[in-house]
């Protein structure tokens, strides 16, 4: 174990420390860098082909890392693989079913393959997901958002601390995301950890506490989700008359980067160095209406997860 | 290596197979009393003609024909049971359970004998209760036989599952695994068994031992019986070793 990644880091459910993985001369993962704190969800959010399910593959014990350290739940991977991953449920990009069984025997063939109490869990984890009433129908008849219930129905089966879900929402309806939501909810209250690995950006950033931006096989940025969507430009809009002399007023403000004119408004763009909203926005409001310009509305710009994302990854034109 | 819980779901995974099982009992039992039922017929209708249906040299032919039908659902079973998950994808499941894979292939091959034995055994009672019963003026099978005819089937079925089982988890489809063994079953072996320059090579051929161990009356390479078991056991120790290799060591 590398000297850096100390076992007694158990407050930590997923460490990882320059860990790579190549495929001949690509590599899908490259010095890797990850920390997911226990007890959180964590998002995992990526363009296609990031890196992000071998990320997953790899720490379920799938693939094997050509370079880098691994640490799940406390224990170093491989060596403490077996031990890790029976209390890790995963969706791995799409969750696999025999067809000709049902739901219920699907779980019971899962279940022999985890610890002896898993079986007495199956009639739990199927209420829990809402699929009680289908549980002995064939999953053959099953629409993908079911065969999604099924797949966190058969994580539940071995009472994880850390479910790892790659793309859970797909093929779920609203009502069945607002479930999804309100269950990762749950199960983070009950002290289990998430990480969520997915596309749409405004779920993560409704579910999630922290998350990890990955751009071509690299981490780009991870913390708080309110850390990382305070990470990028602060901006103002102001909506009043006269926007070429309010433009002009405002930029002579200290903090204030640029006034321009944005959507029929003033976008006031900030320095980092500007002060807090409330000391910023009275200068600013103080200035307009010492040079007599009207004001309607003004308004702080609210970063959103997919506005940063859009920053700090690779342009789909630009992808190799 | 070989969990009571996994073989039971690997066997649930198989039983739940209805279509498979129908057939892989038609190519047994269901021959086995159609051929009876037709030659006793043929021998009520015109038995100047036709001889009795049953007796020991038509029981060690039935045993004969049946090995070879025996291998053949051993063959459609255990590539079932080696390729399934792998085709579906639940293995990928299974194995990020952190369970050994060595444990959750080791299960597939008892898994695939939960299916296949039975069905053997039951076409092997079929052909010695029809043997006896059928016999009329000819001998019939002896106890020694009739031990020897079942030992062979069963022992078939159990070849024949643990090769495609191996291969199965080697190739990952079941297509070119059922195939490969039917292609080995019915046409290269019997070639091979019968290019006599091999000499004592040809003694590594499991058709030709597994018609040692049933007294088959028509095997053409002289072998001794613990050569043959032998044989047999060292083919199914082949195909557990290359199948746990492959599923210990891909990335999936």
């Amino acid at each position: 174990m590398n000297s850096t990644i100390q076992a007694g880091e158990d407050s930590l459910a997923i460490h990882t420390q320059n860990l790579g993985k190549r495929f001949g001369s690509r590599a899908a993962l490259d010095g890797i860098d990850l920390e997911v704190p226990r007890g959180c969800a964590f998002g995992f959010i990526g363009p296609n082909g990031a890196g992000k399910t071998t990320l997953i593959r790899l720490l379920l014990g799938l693939a094997e890392p050509t370079s880098g350290r691994m640490r799940l739940l406390g224990r170093d991977l491989p060596q403490g693989s077996s031990a890790a991953l029976a209390r890790v449920g995963a969706i791995i990009e799409e969750p696999r079913f025999s067809h000709h069984l049902t739901g219920r025997q699907n779980l019971q063939v899962h279940a022999a393959a985890r610890d002896r109490a898993a079986t007495g869990r199956i009639d739990a984890s199927l209420a829990r997901v809402g699929l009680v009433p289908r549980a002995d129908d064939k999953v053959k008849t099953y629409s993908l958002g079911m065969r999604q219930r099924l797949g966190l129905a058969r994580c539940l089966l071995c009472d994880p601390e850390l479910l790892m879900l790659d793309e859970p929402m797909n093929g779920l309806d609203p009502a069945g995301i607002l479930d999804l939501r309100h269950l990762i909810h749950e199960l983070v209250a009950e002290g289990r950890t998430v990480l969520l690995s997915s596309h749409l950006l405004d779920e993560v950033q409704k579910i999630c506490d922290m998350a990890a931006i990955v751009d071509d096989g690299k981490i780009v940025a991870q913390g708080p989700i309110h850390d990382l969507l305070n990470g990028g430009t602060r901006a103002i809009d102001i909506s009043c008359d006269r926007h070429a002399e309010a433009s002009g007023l405002l930029a002579a403000v200290r903090g204030v980067a640029r006034a321009a004119e944005f959507e029929d408004q003033l976008r006031v763009t900030l320095t980092p160095e500007a002060p807090v909203d409330r000391e910023i926005v009275t200068e600013l409001l103080r200035r307009l209406l010492d040079g007599g310009v009207a004001i309607e509305r003004v308004a702080p710009v609210t970063a959103s997860l997919e506005e940063r994302f859009l920053t700090m990854t690779t342009p789909l034109e630009d992808r190799v | 290596m070989f969990d009571l819980r996994l073989i039971g779901a690997e066997a649930l995974k198989l039983r739940k197979r209805h279509g498979m099982v129908a057939l892989a009992i038609a190519l047994t039992a269901g021959v086995a009393v159609l051929v009876f039922t037709v030659t006793a017929v043929q021998h009520a209708s015109n038995a100047g003609k036709y001889g009795p249906a049953g007796g020991l040299a038509h029981y060690r032919d039935a045993v004969g024909f049946l090995i070879l039908m025996i291998l053949v659902v051993g063959a459609i079973v255990g590539s079932t049971a080696g390729a399934a998950d792998l085709e579906s994808g639940v293995f990928r499941d299974l194995a990020a359970t952190g369970r050994s894979r060595i444990a959750l292939f080791g299960s597939r091959i008892p898994g695939a004998w939960t299916i296949v034995l039975p069905i053997a055994a039951g076409a092997a009672a079929i052909a010695a209760a029809a043997s006896v019963a059928l016999a009329g003026s000819l001998a019939a099978p002896s106890a020694g036989a009739i031990i020897a005819g079942t030992f062979a089937l069963l022992l078939a079925g159990a070849l024949g599952s643990a090769l495609a089982v191996g291969l199965a988890a080697l190739f990952g489809s079941r297509g070119p695994v059922i195939a490969t063994l039917l292609a080995f079953e019915l046409a290269i072996s019997p070639i091979l068994a019968s290019l006599s320059f091999l000499g004592g090579v040809r003694q590594v051929l499991p058709g030709e031992s597994l018609d040692r161990i049933g007294q088959v009356s028509l095997h053409a390479v002289p072998i001794a019986l613990p050569i043959a078991m032998l044989v047999i056991a060292a083919w199914t120790a082949v195909a557990f070793s290359v199948g746990a290799w492959r599923t210990k060591t891909q990335e999936i």
